[in-house]
């Protein structure tokens, strides 16, 4: 599978995805980040059935998540349905 | 609890029962509540097992055909009832580990489908986890009959599954036997051999389950491991804020709190005041806080730095300074000093139970 994102880009979260990856936690949905790492398609049986789409950490502000400021940030991994690209002076 | 992984071997005193106590509580209800009902639920709505089989199966029940050994008090102070209802505790972690490689194996289970039985998606499927109210004592005696209830769920879940040819008695003794087999806690040997070895730790923290492959630890069902470093500019912790994903299979089980819905909420809506309140934790200014969330298929741990006074140390010292806190960013690794008086104290940073699940 052709990979959507590559490290550095700037994305949104959906704020809603009903068929999508069931656990992109509510916090980040509706956030802006930055691609942090890619992961790629992962196989993991034990898991789960079958394949999800690539596998994304997303790096968030902790000020977009939060109420908080300050230099600190949160990673989550979010699955490529739930992104979005975000054009740099938007 | 015991020094029984190795590698350190002290028995202590207990300087605070209501912690102890607090911790089994947490533990047993997340257990029962998240591990093992859930998959009972599961197993009951597709008829691998019924009501009526766990009803038959508990009349059956004799003495002599039970299969897990009925468990004798050590003593009657205080300190041993508790040690009494940790390892109680830990057989009946155990025990579920025990009848889910079955149950998973019959009905091709997976995780994801626990995740759905036990409410993760959705709050009208949870199971509601009993609230803990009284003395330290009123509060020991529940957990002495909770146990003891518990016990009894799961020894009949047993015989139920027996009694519907699921699996024999041999098998499940041979698995119960393994379930036994002590595996050293690899926290400790890894961090110290990345600690001493540079080309090691870049390959850890490049690769994750492959240079720990090499090094012959077992893996487990981890999928995609990341081991994120400790540094003088960034200080990083680790949480699952659906639920408790970790990598357990490497670093055997957490502290109750991992699991605990106010770390969960907490630590990403303010970091820095969850880690200061909840583990005194202060991070200096100059560092960037990052909190990894695993929502997925990448399990996260948390390469601590070299405390200093450690120079010279051989990898075999240097294990006993990393503590299981310090694996998550709730804690340093100890400096030499602190490891002495912990031991002293009786108070050394216990090695995970290695709950094989």
């Amino acid at each position: 599978m052709e990979l959507k994102f590559k490290v550095g880009d700037a994305v949104i979260v959906a704020s809603e995805n009903p068929t999508g990856y069931p656990r992109t936690p509510r916090y980040i949905r509706g956030k802006r980040g930055v691609i942090g790492l890619v992961h790629g398609v992962l196989e993991n049986i034990r898991d789960h059935r079958g394949i999800h789409t690539p596998l994304y950490t997303v790096r968030f502000d902790l000020s977009e998540v939060s109420t908080c400021h300050g230099q600190d940030s949160i990673w989550v991994d979010v699955h490529e349905e739930w992104l979005s690209e975000v054009r740099p002076d938007s | 609890m015991s020094g029984k992984h190795g590698h350190k071997p002290f028995e202590g005193h207990m300087h605070d029962f209501e912690a102890h106590i607090r911790a089994v509580e947490e533990d047993l209800e997340y257990y029962r509540a998240k591990r093992f009902e859930p998959r009972i639920i599961y197993l009951i709505r597709r008829g691998v097992v019924t009501f009526y089989d766990l009803l038959k199966a508990r009349v059956a029940l004799k003495h002599r055909n039970q299969f897990f050994k009925p468990r004798k008090p050590q003593g009657k102070n205080i300190e041993a009832r508790v040690r009494y209802l940790e390892e109680w505790l830990d057989e009946y972690v155990k025990g579920i580990a025990l009848v889910s490689a079955r149950a998973v194996e019959a009905m091709d289970m997976v995780t994801e489908d626990n995740r759905k039985e036990r409410g993760d998606y959705d709050d009208f499927f949870k199971i509601k986890k009993k609230e803990h109210r009284g003395t330290l004592e009123e509060r020991m005696v529940n957990l002495e009959q909770d146990l003891k209830d518990y016990q009894e769920l799961l020894e009949v879940f047993v015989q139920a599954l027996l009694h519907r040819g699921w699996s024999t008695r041999q098998e499940l003794e041979q698995r119960w036997k393994d379930l036994h087999e002590e595996r050293p806690w690899a926290g400790g040997v890894i961090v110290a051999k990345a600690w001493s070895d540079p080309a090691f730790k870049q390959a850890l923290v490049a690769t994750g389950r492959e240079a720990l492959r090499e090094m012959g630890v077992h893996q487990g069902k981890v999928g995609k491991l990341v081991v994120v470093e400790n540094t003088d500019k960034v200080h990083n912790v680790v949480v699952c804020t659906l639920c408790s994903c970790y990598p357990y299979d490497i670093l055997g089980d957490t502290p109750w709190w991992y699991k605990h819905e106010s770390y969960r909420t907490n630590i990403v809506q303010n970091p820095r005041a969850c880690v200061k309140e909840m583990f005194q934790l202060e991070i200096s200014a100059s560092k960037e806080l990052q909190v990894w969330d695993s929502t997925s298929d990448v399990r996260y741990f948390v390469l601590p730095q070299r405390p200093t006074g450690t120079e010279g140390m051989s990898e075999e010292e240097l294990a006993k300074l990393v503590t299981v806190d310090s694996l998550i960013g709730a804690g340093y690794a100890l400096e030499p000093s602190q490891q002495k008086e912990a031991m002293k104290l009786g108070a050394a940073p216990e090695s995970p139970r290695v709950r094989p699940d």
